[in-house]
């Protein structure tokens, strides 16, 4: 269990480098709100396991969704899908502020957000392939990063939802999940980060014709 | 009452395992579903792009091949025509150095210039119908009417035709293309159906231009059409599909609403017209 602990820590690193490394390739892209997000991670971490204050992971919540936002609102091309990434933001603000505390952190709110966020997957997907476009999905840097916080989200939503009714015990055992989609997710960033921007040449075009 | 008020704190493990299993799979099944069916869709539209390509290959070797037959036949008509009455009259004029009378001498150039005169009419044959001088001077209206009346004047057909408005003429490589569709159309009329009359019709519907031909004898509907097209046989209306392409036009062969005629039906957008134009 340390084991996974100490490489969800060293794989929040990962994304991070490989962002620096490749800068050019993700120009353009607006990878920049993943790597923020990265790097934000990475710092609360620290400052959490240094303050152990409730308030720095709170914060940490709304502005992980507030960047998360702000990636599917940029990202989507259709009206309707920007609109409901507005509409997301404006409901958890809602029940953020109204459900604030500043002694404890509250695990719903991140239960609102792993599910708004799956929502923003599901329809990014769904854009995806609908668009003419995308030759394959899976060679667009953004469905990387998509099925990253998709399967992170997914994963984790019960485990958010059901952190109030833990122990601090039990959440600790438990919390291998979230380490382990947390490795994962970061995995997927660095892979996301790494892939060169694909064109369609006719050898990609024989290669589905097999 | 939430999910979590329901559930009892012995069950909160199970429910946990389960439900992030139970996620984990729906969210991987939704990708591994979405990456197959994308390729499902590539390889249907890839599908798709080949056929239209394996169909303009089609229309390419049928076109390759009636401008082959085409200039199979110019040189046929000029080596067995021309040339025997273009080397008759060298004859003749050869004659007129050996021969000293006087009297044969005419006869013999006179006989060179009949044959010249033979020549020049079947070399002008030729080129009417390389390229006919009424289309080329008065337009697609005047040459479908002059091509009718020769049908007609034959006695084995009634062939008549009315253009119901055509005020502004067409570009003129356009009105061959049209031109020589509704000649290919009058041929396999004339050739395959045993009719005893055909009817073309010309008229405009909104930026649409239509023209239209019946006949009474044997014809083909949309699905023989369609059938031809896609087989090795039916040369002539590959031709047309491949000329009427150029135009970006439609043809669509049917049986008359009394079921007793046949009716055949090109269709051009006349805005391509324009567009075309532009281009130009």
């Amino acid at each position: 269990m340390l084991v996974v602990t100490y490489l969800a820590y060293f794989a929040e690193i990962l994304p991070i480098v490989f962002y620096l490394i490749f800068l050019k390739r993700n120009k353009g892209e607006g990878l920049w709100v993943i790597f923020l997000y990265c790097v934000l991670s990475l710092l609360t971490e620290g400052i959490y396991a240094l303050t152990q204050e409730a308030l720095v992971f709170s914060s940490f919540i709304a502005v992980q969704f507030g960047l998360f936002t702000y990636y599917f609102y940029s990202t989507f091309k259709a009206k309707r899908f920007k609109y409901i990434a507005v509409i997301g933001a404006v409901v958890f603000c809602v029940v953020a502020i109204s459900i604030f505390s500043k002694e404890h952190f509250n695990w719903n709110v991140e239960s609102l957000a792993a599910i708004l966020v799956i929502i923003y997957c599901i329809l990014s997907l769904y854009e995806q392939i609908r668009d003419p476009e995308t030759m394959f999905v899976y060679h667009n840097k953004k469905f990387w990063v998509i099925i990253a916080l998709f399967i992170y989200f997914s994963s984790t939503f019960f485990l958010y939802l059901y952190s109030t009714a833990l122990s601090d015990e039990e959440r600790h055992t438990y919390w291998v999940i979230n380490n382990s989609f947390e490795i994962l997710k970061n995995i997927l960033f660095s892979v996301s980060f790494i892939m060169k921007k694909h064109e369609i040449t006719p050898a990609n075009m024989e290669y589905i014709d097999n | 009452m939430t999910l979590l008020d329901v559930t009892s704190p012995g069950n909160v493990s199970v429910v946990l395992f389960f439900g992030t299993i139970g996620m984990l799979a729906l969210t991987i099944g939704l990708i591994v579903f979405i990456i197959f069916h994308q390729r499902k869709v590539i390889r249907y539209q890839m599908k798709l792009q080949k056929m239209e390509q394996d169909q303009q290959k089609l229309l390419l070797n049928a076109s390759i091949r009636l401008q082959e037959e085409e200039r199979q036949r110019i040189a046929a008509d000029l080596h067995d025509d021309a040339g025997p009455l273009l080397a008759t009259a060298r004859l003749y004029l050869n004659e007129n150095l050996v021969n000293l009378d006087k009297t044969t001498q005419l006869q013999s150039i006179y006989n060179a210039k009949q044959i010249i005169d033979d020549t020049i009419q079947l070399i002008r044959n030729i080129s009417h119908s390389l390229m006919p001088p009424t289309l080329k001077n008065f337009g697609l209206e005047s040459a479908v009417n002059d091509l009718f009346q020769k049908i007609s004047g034959s006695g084995s057909m009634n062939a008549s035709s009315r253009f119901h408005d055509y005020r502004e003429r067409l570009q003129a490589e356009n009105e061959l293309i049209i031109f020589r569709v509704i000649q290919e159309l009058v041929n396999n009329i004339l050739k395959h159906s045993n009719a005893s009359f055909i009817h073309l019709t010309q008229n405009t519907s909104g930026n649409k231009f239509f023209i239209r031909l019946h006949h009474d004898g044997r014809g083909i509907t949309q699905n023989d059409f369609n059938k031809l097209n896609k087989s090795n046989v039916g040369l002539g209306l590959k031709n047309i599909q491949s000329r009427l392409k150029v135009l970006h036009g439609k043809i669509f062969f049917e049986k008359d609403m009394s079921q007793t005629y046949y009716k055949v039906t090109i269709e051009l957008v006349k805005e391509e017209e324009d567009k075309l134009q532009e281009q130009e």
